[in-house]
């Protein structure tokens, strides 16, 4: 049996890779106001765009990568304005259920295209290194080192920038930012774009580190959840926290539970801080 | 033919039963609920499970209703007290643990290969004519609870629910003990879908832990809508369109060449989809909507 470190290192990369998906969960609900489950679909449209770009025009997979940004911004963006912007006054819940059958129609339009067949990459096979007796894929440690960069970028984003302080202002307070001539819709599409890239560029990663199908993404959704609550709806740092805790405490949990158990491990992350702090930890605000 | 609708209507029956419990929860408290497929399987497994064993069905179905609506009542009792989106990832979560359960603990519930053999009721009696008979007890099913619930809709029970719908504050202000009402009227749901859950086990004589995919909650909720949630009638409607929705796109395999069995699945689910998308832009009332003030 590998060393238990292997399972740490393992739920630190499964932790970056669901840290963008959790990052973009964050902050579209913070700023939306309801929980778009489709974002962790997101990934499954990222990873079959790089499939499409890597098997049928032989592109490498770095270059499929950037495509799978773009397109899965663009079709999330889409989704917005068709589904999401006639709905913004609606209760939260209305648009829950909304974002729940967008979901639903992406992951069949994939299953319709592709079939339920699992599928992969054509990258060239390299050794995995080892170091200190862990056996470190090279994909693994470039994932991360990506997932880090662009986790590094969204924070100067959302620090540093005119619209990442709009953005900021209206998931604080839309009426008083829309007053001080921050323009909403404008921000949330930005949002929108930059939350499907990102979830998009993981599900590459998905792609890379296991395998693709239909249903990769929407498997996650309970382990996005998870890592936007743990850390704190809405907080772009907290949520890299909180994923990179709950993919510890997947791939580690497999020590003690069935692998086959792992949804229950983020299920059980969900109750246990809604139990301590029923609104969440991101306080009593909504 | 005769049997094809004698199935498809069974099975109408068993949604409508799903529909008209989500709609105590959902159209009457505004409970969410995203996870009524975990009632279903709980009245489902129960009662294929103690029948199984040897239980008499007199004993094994109330049974499994009692534990469908314990379970209810637990999960509302941990869950209630949060805001809306939380509740909606909690149930959500609860019944694909459920089903991982399902899957997993093969010394209870038998894993993958699911239960067989599963005993029909009365089947000795009825063995010519049985899937009539199993339609008209269905039918039976669905009629009563229907006056049941619609009786209850009008009592003063059914109008502090829907008070508590509206404005939870208020109806405390009221001296309505509101949590208590909401952990009832998700546990009487709840009920209603484990009732749904053991026709459905002792039609099919089978239960696998694939049946009860988190999609099944979905369309139990596109079902609700569709006809109009708050209302009893709608509920009927909105399971029968549903399901004519499913079965009439079946026939398109023997029009369109190129679908096959994958393709045509996914293709009705994009229907499911997109009807419920639609619906909740366009028509979130659906298609009967509740009458207001409607006692």
């Amino acid at each position: 049996m590998p060393p238990i470190a292997q399972y740490v290192f393992n739920g630190v990369v499964t932790g970056g890779i669901l840290a963008l998906p959790a990052v973009a969960f964050s902050l579209l609900w913070r700023l939306l106001r309801f929980p778009n489950f489709a974002v962790s679909t997101y990934l499954t449209v990222g990873a079959y765009v790089a499939l499409v770009l890597n098997h049928g025009v032989r592109a490498p997979i770095a270059l499929a990568w950037l495509g799978a940004l773009g397109v899965t911004g663009a079709v999330a963006l889409g989704v917005d304005r068709i589904a999401f912007r006639p709905m913004r006054d609606r209760r939260p819940f209305s648009l829950a259920i909304a974002s729940i059958g967008v979901a639903f129609i992406l992951e069949n339009v994939i299953r319709f295209v592709w079939g339920n067949d699992f599928r992969s990459y054509d990258v060239p096979v390299t050794r995995s290194l080892s170091v200190a007796g862990l056996r470190v894929g090279r994909d693994q440690l470039l994932i991360l080192g990506v997932a880090v960069i662009l986790m590094a970028l969204a924070q100067t984003f959302l620090l540093r920038t005119r619209l990442g302080i709009a953005m900021r202002a209206t998931a604080d307070n839309p009426q008083l930012a829309a007053v001080k001539g921050v323009p909403t819709e404008r921000v949330i599409a930005l949002a929108t774009v930059g939350g499907g890239a990102l979830a998009g560029g993981a599900g590459v990663f998905l792609g890379l580190d296991a395998s693709i199908d239909p249903l990769m993404g929407g498997g996650l959704i309970i382990s996005v959840f998870a890592a936007a609550i743990l850390g704190g709806v809405g907080s772009a740092p907290g949520a890299l926290a909180g994923a990179v805790i709950v993919g510890l405490m997947e791939e580690v949990g497999t020590l003690a539970v069935p692998p086959t158990y792992k949804t229950a491990i983020g299920f059980t992350i969900i109750l246990a801080v809604l139990l301590v702090r029923p609104t969440g930890l991101a306080g009593a605000r909504s | 033919m005769t049997a094809y609708l004698t199935a498809i209507v069974t099975l109408v029956g068993v949604r409508a039963l799903l529909t008209l419990g989500l709609n105590v929860q959902w159209g009457l408290a505004g409970l969410v609920n995203l996870g009524v497929v975990a009632s279903f399987a709980v009245g489902a497994y129960t009662s294929a499970l103690l029948a199984v064993g040897g239980t008499p069905l007199a004993v094994a179905w109330p049974a499994a209703i009692g534990l469908a609506a314990a379970a209810g009542a637990g999960l509302a009792m941990v869950a209630l007290r949060l805001r809306e989106d939380y509740l909606a990832i909690v149930t959500l979560g609860f019944a694909e643990v459920l089903r991982l359960f399902l899957l997993n603990e093969a010394w209870l519930t038998h894993g993958a290969n699911g239960v067989t053999a599963i005993p029909r009721p009365l089947h000795g009696q009825f063995a010519a004519h049985y899937d009539l008979f199993y339609l008209v007890l269905v039918l039976g099913a669905v009629a009563l609870a229907y006056a049941a619930l619609e009786r209850l809709r009008r009592s003063p029970f059914g109008r502090v629910l829907r008070a508590i719908r509206e404005d939870e504050t208020v109806a405390a202000v009221a001296g309505k003990p509101v949590f208590r009402f909401k952990v009832q009227a998700f546990a009487l749901g709840a009920g209603v879908a484990g009732l749904a859950g053991i026709l459905f086990a002792h039609y099919l004589a089978y239960v696998e832990p694939n049946m009860f995919l988190p999609q099944e909650s979905l369309f139990v909720w596109l079902a609700l809508i569709l006809g109009g949630s708050g209302n009893n009638r709608g509920a009927l409607l909105g399971s029968a369109v549903l399901l004519g929705l499913l079965e009439g796109s079946r026939f398109a395999k023997d029009v369109i060449p190129f679908l096959t069995g994958v393709r045509l699945a996914a293709a009705q689910q994009i229907l499911v989809g997109v009807v419920l998308v639609a619906l909740m832009i366009r028509r979130p009332e659906g298609l009967l909507p509740e009458k207001p003030g409607s006692a």
